[in-house]
C-alpha cells in the first residue's frame, strides 16, 4: 500500500508530516488532504494565526496534490 | 478471576460519585457476571442488535460510535474499567450505536434480568445506577459542546483531562501520565476532524511543550497550559456524591 505524506503549511511556516499514513485509494488521499486544509483554516483562520493554509501531498517523495486554501476578507475603504 | 477483581474498578468509580453503603456493594459483587476476553477493535454490541446482557468493562479501553450511511464514523465516547456502556440497553431493547473494543479487554456480561432483580430487590443500587447513566448523559452534553464550538487543539486538551479525571477515580494515573489508547485516526473520529489534522495538533501541543501523546499515552508538562486550553469545568463529571 503507498504512503502518502501530508506537509502542512500555515502562512509559509512548514510543519512536515515525517511518519505518513497509508492509503489504498487515490481518492480517500484526496478527500483527506481537501477535509484536512479545510478543517485545519477553520481553526487558524477563526484565531488569526494564519491566512493562508496548504497541504502538500507525497507519495514518498514524488509530489501528489497540493490543496490550498486562502482567507480574502474584503471590507470598503472610507472615503 | 475472583467476583471481587471483577467489580474492583466499578465499586471504586460508583464509590466517588454516590453514596454506595455496604451492604450495596456487596449485592453488586454477588452479580453474576460471565467474564470474557476481547482482542482490540472488536465489536461488543453493534446498532441494531438486542442485547439481553449488560457489558461491564474490567480491564481495557472501549468506544461507542455511530457509523453514517456514507460510511463515516463518529467516535460518541471513550469508556474506561469500572464502566458499563450499554447500561440504557436494559431499557432501550434495540441499540442505536455500536459498542467495540479499543484495546484488548476483560468484559464482563451481566444479564438484564439479574440487573432488574437487583433493582427490586435493593432500589438504592436501581438509583446509583440510575444517576450513573445521568452522568453519562451530562458527558455527552460536554462532548456535543466540544465537537461543536472549541477547536481542534482545545477539543482535544479537553478530552485528554476528562479521560484523566476519570481514570484518576479508578487509580490508574501514575504522576503525569496516563493511558490514551488511541490512534491518530480515532483521534480525528472522536474530535470531527481528520487524522492528518488530529496529528497536526498531536504536534502542536508537544511543540509547545504542553503534553506528549505517543503510543497511546499521554504525559502531561504544563499542567496550567493543559487546563487553559482545553476550558475544563469538572462539575460536570459529578464525582462526588454533593455534586
Amino acid at each position: 500500500m503507498p504512503r502518502f505524506h501530508f506537509h502542512i503549511e500555515e502562512n509559509g511556516r512548514l510543519i512536515p508530516d515525517e511518519e505518513g499514513q497509508d492509503f489504498s485509494d487515490n481518492e480517500d488521499v484526496r478527500r483527506e488532504a481537501i477535509e484536512t486544509g479545510a478543517s485545519i483554516a477553520r481553526d487558524v483562520f477563526i484565531s488569526g494565526a494564519a491566512d493562508r493554509v496548504v497541504v502538500d501531498v507525497r507519495e514518498e517523495d514524488t509530489p501528489f496534490l497540493k490543496v490550498s486554501i486562502t482567507l480574502d476578507v474584503e471590507e470598503p475603504t472610507e472615503s | 478471576m475472583p467476583s471481587e477483581a471483577i467489580t474492583t474498578a466499578l465499586v471504586k468509580r460508583l464509590r466517588t460519585s454516590t453514596d454506595l453503603s455496604e451492604e450495596d456493594i456487596k449485592a453488586i459483587q454477588a452479580l453474576p457476571i460471565r467474564v470474557k476476553e476481547y482482542a482490540a477493535e472488536q465489536t461488543v454490541v453493534r446498532d441494531g442488535q438486542r442485547p439481553t446482557e449488560c457489558c461491564l468493562i474490567v480491564d481495557g479501553f472501549c468506544l461507542r460510535s455511530k457509523t453514517i450511511t456514507s460510511g463515516r464514523r463518529q467516535i460518541l465516547s471513550i469508556h474506561i474499567a469500572g464502566e458499563i456502556p450499554d447500561l440504557m440497553s436494559l431499557y432501550l431493547e434495540v441499540m442505536d450505536h455500536d459498542l467495540m473494543t479499543l484495546t484488548p479487554c476483560t468484559l464482563g456480561f451481566i444479564s438484564h434480568q439479574a440487573m432488574r432483580q437487583l433493582y427490586r430487590r435493593q432500589t438504592n443500587v436501581g438509583e446509583i445506577f440510575w444517576r450513573d447513566t445521568l452522568i453519562d448523559a451530562a458527558m455527552f452534553r460536554e462532548w456535543i459542546v466540544n465537537v461543536g464550538q472549541r477547536p481542534a487543539p482545545a477539543r482535544l486538551a479537553n478530552v485528554i483531562v476528562e479521560l484523566r479525571e476519570r481514570l484518576r477515580a479508578i487509580g490508574k494515573v501514575t504522576g503525569n501520565s496516563f493511558d490514551m489508547p488511541l490512534t491518530q485516526e480515532q483521534i480525528g473520529e472522536a474530535l470531527g476532524i481528520t487524522g492528518v489534522h488530529a496529528n497536526r495538533v498531536i504536534k502542536q501541543m508537544r511543540q509547545d511543550g504542553i503534553l506528549e501523546l505517543s503510543r497511546g499515552r499521554v504525559t502531561v508538562f504544563d499542567e496550567f497550559r493543559l487546563m487553559e486550553l482545553a476550558d475544563f469545568d469538572n462539575r460536570y463529571l459529578h464525582q462526588s456524591p454533593a455534586l
